[in-house]
C-alpha cells in the first residue's frame, strides 16, 4: 500500500513533534526555573552584582578572590567535608544492617520496614525540632548517656562545639536509613539463593555469608547509596539551620549555611560563587566514588 | 541446631525493636511532650502523668494553624498532580521515541540533579519575583510541579514495561497520547504511586524556598509556621510546638500508611525486574 506524498509529510512531522509535545510542560518548567536560574549562577558569579538595584558591573574573578580571601569560607569550607565524611559510613552501613535484618521471613518483618521509614516521611523541619528537644540539657539523649554512664553530667550536643556537627549529621542519617533501606532491600532481593544454598553445604557462617557474599553483590546499591549521600550531604539546610543556626562559633556553618547568610545579606555575587564551588565538591566527590567503586567491582571480579 | 536459630530469631528481634527505638522514638518523645499536662515540666519525667489535649487545642487556637494547613493542602494539591502529569509525559517521550536531541535533553535533565538548590536561589528568587510569583501559592510549587528526579524515575519505568501492548494498540489506530494514557500509565502504576508519595513528602516538608518566597505570614505553610514558632524555644512554648509537630506529621504518616504497600513493594519490583 503506498501513501501519498503530503500523508507522508504529515506523518513524519507528526512523529518529529509528538515527542517535543510530550515534553513541552516539563521542559518550560524546568528551563524557566531550574536552567536559566543555575546560567544566572554562573554570571552573577562573574559580576558585582547588586539585587535590590539591579545593577552589575563585570568583575572576571574578583568574588573568587573574595571568597578564598574570607577566613569563615574555609571554615565552612573544611566543615561541608567533614559533614559528608561523618554521614557517609552512617549512611552506607547502617541501612544495609537494616536491610539484611528485615530481608528476613520471619513474622511482623513488614510492620518494622514500615516503622524503618517513617522518619523519611516525616517533615524535616519536625524531624530537627524533635532532636533538637532530644539534644537538648535537659533531653532523653544526656539522660541515657548519663545513666549508662558515658556522660558524667548532661550536655547540650548542640551548643558543644566538639558535639555539634557530629549531632547534626546523626539527623541527617536517622531521616536517611528508611530510604537508602529500601534501595538496598531490592538489591538483596535480586541475589540468588543457590548462592547462600552452596555456601551453607561448604558450611560457611551467617557472618561469612554476610561479608563473602551479601556485601560483594551490594557494591552497585552502596555506589548508589555514597553518590546520593555526597550529593544531597553537601545541600544539608534544615538540620542544621533550625537546630544550631551554624553554631557554636561557626562550628556546623557549612557551605549551605554561608551561602544562606550571603544571600541574606544580599551578597548574591559571593553567594553565587560559593554556590560554585559547592557544585564543584558535588561533581568531584561522586566521580571519586564512582572510580573508587568500579575499581573495587573490577577487583571483586578478578 | 533447633535452639541456635532460636537464639538467632531472637537476636534479630532485639536488634529491630532497638533501632525501631531510634527511627520511632523521637515521635514517641514528642507526643508525650505535647500531652503533658500545663502543671508538668517539659522534661520532667518521660511520660504524661496527667494526659490533656490541650496543646493540639492551643495549636489551633493560638496560632493560625488552620490557615497554615490550608496553605500546605493547596501547594500540595497542586504540586503533586501536575508533577505526576508532566514528568510522566516528558518521561515516556524520553523512554519511547527516538527522536533527535534525545541524548541531550537526558543528559541536561539527569545532570541537573547534581546541581545544589542554594547555588541557584537566588537568581530563582529574583525570577520568581519578576514573574509575580512572590508570596503565592503556585510560586510555592514551581520546584515540583515538574521535576528532573520525576522525568528520569518515569523513564525508567517505562522502560521496564513490554512494547507489544502498545505496539498492537498503534495497530488499532490509538494516538500517541491514548497510548501513554490507557496503555503505559496504568502498567506504571507503582512508580507513578511512588512518586506521588515522594512529590507529596517533598512538597509537605518543604522549608528553604517556602521561606524564601514567603515573605507575608497569611502565605506561610506548616514548615514554616512551625520554624517560626521555634524561633522561641523554651519552657511554655516548647508544648505548643511538639503538638503542632505531631499535627503536621500526621498527614504524611496516614498516606504513607495507606500507600506503603505499594510504595515498599513497588520500589523493590521495579528493581527485581531491572
Amino acid at each position: 500500500m503506498r501513501e501519498s506524498p503530503s500523508k507522508i509529510t504529515k506523518n513524519n512531522m507528526m512523529k518529529t513533534l509528538t515527542p517535543w509535545l510530550f515534553l513541552l510542560p516539563s521542559l518550560a518548567i524546568l528551563i524557566t526555573f531550574l536552567i536559566i536560574p543555575i546560567i544566572e549562577a554562573f554570571r552573577w558569579s562573574l559580576l558585582d552584582y547588586k539585587i535590590i538595584a539591579d545593577t552589575s558591573e563585570f568583575i572576571g574573578l574578583a568574588n573568587f578572590r573574595e571568597l578564598f580571601a574570607d577566613e569563615m569560607f574555609w571554615k565552612a569550607f573544611i566543615n561541608t567535608i567533614l559533614f559528608v565524611l561523618i554521614v557517609l559510613p552512617m549512611n552506607i552501613f547502617l541501612p544495609m544492617v537494616l536491610a539484611s535484618l528485615v530481608n528476613q521471613k520471619i513474622k511482623a518483618v513488614g510492620a518494622f520496614r514500615v516503622m524503618y521509614y517513617v522518619p523519611v516521611v516525616t517533615p524535616i523541619v519536625v524531624g530537627a525540632l524533635m532532636w533538637k528537644m532530644l539534644y537538648s540539657q535537659d533531653g532523653a539523649m544526656s539522660r541515657f548517656l548519663v545513666s549508662i554512664g558515658i556522660l558524667d553530667q548532661p550536655m547540650n550536643f548542640l551548643t558543644n562545639s566538639t558535639t555539634a556537627l557530629v549531632a547534626v549529621a546523626f539527623i541527617t542519617a536517622w531521616k536517611g536509613l528508611g530510604y537508602y533501606m529500601i534501595m538496598y532491600l531490592a538489591n538483596l532481593q535480586s541475589i540468588p539463593n543457590q548462592l547462600y544454598e552452596s555456601a551453607s553445604i561448604d558450611g560457611a557462617t551467617s557472618i561469612q555469608k554476610f561479608t563473602k557474599i551479601t556485601m560483594p553483590m551490594l557494591v552497585p546499591s552502596m555506589t548508589l547509596v555514597s553518590i546520593l549521600t555526597i550529593v544531597n550531604g553537601l545541600k544539608v539546610f534544615e538540620e542544621i539551620a533550625l537546630t544550631t543556626n551554624g553554631g557554636p562559633a561557626g562550628a556546623t556553618t557549612t557551605l549551605v549555611m554561608y551561602i544562606y547568610d550571603k544571600f541574606m545579606n544580599l551578597d548574591v555575587s559571593i553567594a553565587s560563587a560559593a554556590g560554585l564551588v559547592l557544585l564543584g565538591l558535588a561533581i568531584v566527590g561522586s566521580l571519586i566514588q564512582m572510580k573508587l567503586t568500579s575499581k573495587r567491582e573490577e577487583d571483586l571480579r578478578a | 541446631m533447633k535452639g541456635k536459630s532460636r537464639n538467632k530469631k531472637i537476636i534479630v528481634y532485639f536488634l529491630m525493636i532497638v533501632i525501631t527505638v531510634i527511627t520511632v522514638g523521637p515521635f514517641l518523645y514528642t507526643l508525650f511532650i505535647a500531652l503533658k499536662s500545663p502543671s508538668q515540666g517539659i522534661y520532667d519525667g518521660l511520660l504524661p502523668t496527667d494526659p490533656s489535649l490541650i496543646n493540639f487545642v492551643d495549636a489551633f487556637k493560638k496560632t493560625d494553624f488552620m490557615l497554615y494547613l490550608w496553605n500546605t493542602v493547596i501547594v500540595t494539591g497542586i504540586a503533586v498532580p501536575l508533577n505526576l502529569l508532566f514528568s510522566s509525559l516528558a518521561g515516556y517521550a524520553l523512554a519511547r521515541s527516538n527522536f533527535k536531541g534525545r541524548t541531550l535533553v537526558l543528559t541536561l535533565i539527569i545532570s541537573t540533579m547534581t546541581v545544589p538548590f542554594q547555588l541557584y536561589m537566588a537568581p530563582l528568587f529574583q525570577i520568581a519575583g519578576e514573574m509575580g510569583l512572590r508570596n503565592t501559592h503556585v510560586g510555592l510549587t514551581i520546584l515540583q510541579i515538574s521535576t528532573a528526579f520525576g522525568i528520569y524515575f518515569m523513564r525508567q519505568a517505562f522502560l521496564n514495561i513490554p512494547k507489544e501492548l502498545e505496539e498492537s494498540a498503534y495497530m488499532d489506530g490509538a494516538n500517541p497520547f491514548q497510548v501513554w494514557l490507557k496503555i503505559a500509565v496504568p502498567l506504571v502504576k507503582p512508580t507513578i504511586i511512588s512518586l506521588a508519595i515522594y512529590t507529596f513528602t517533598f512538597t509537605w516538608g518543604d522549608y528553604l524556598w517556602p521561606l524564601l518566597n514567603t515573605t507575608d505570614s497569611t502565605m506561610y505553610t506548616l514548615s514554616i509556621a512551625l520554624a517560626q514558632m521555634s524561633q522561641n524555644f523554651d519552657g511554655g512554648n516548647l508544648k505548643l510546638i511538639s503538638a503542632a509537630s505531631i499535627l503536621t506529621t500526621i498527614p504524611s504518616l496516614l498516606i504513607f500508611i495507606w500507600l506503603q504497600k505499594y510504595f515498599i513493594s513497588g520500589a523493590t519490583d521495579g528493581a527485581v525486574k531491572g
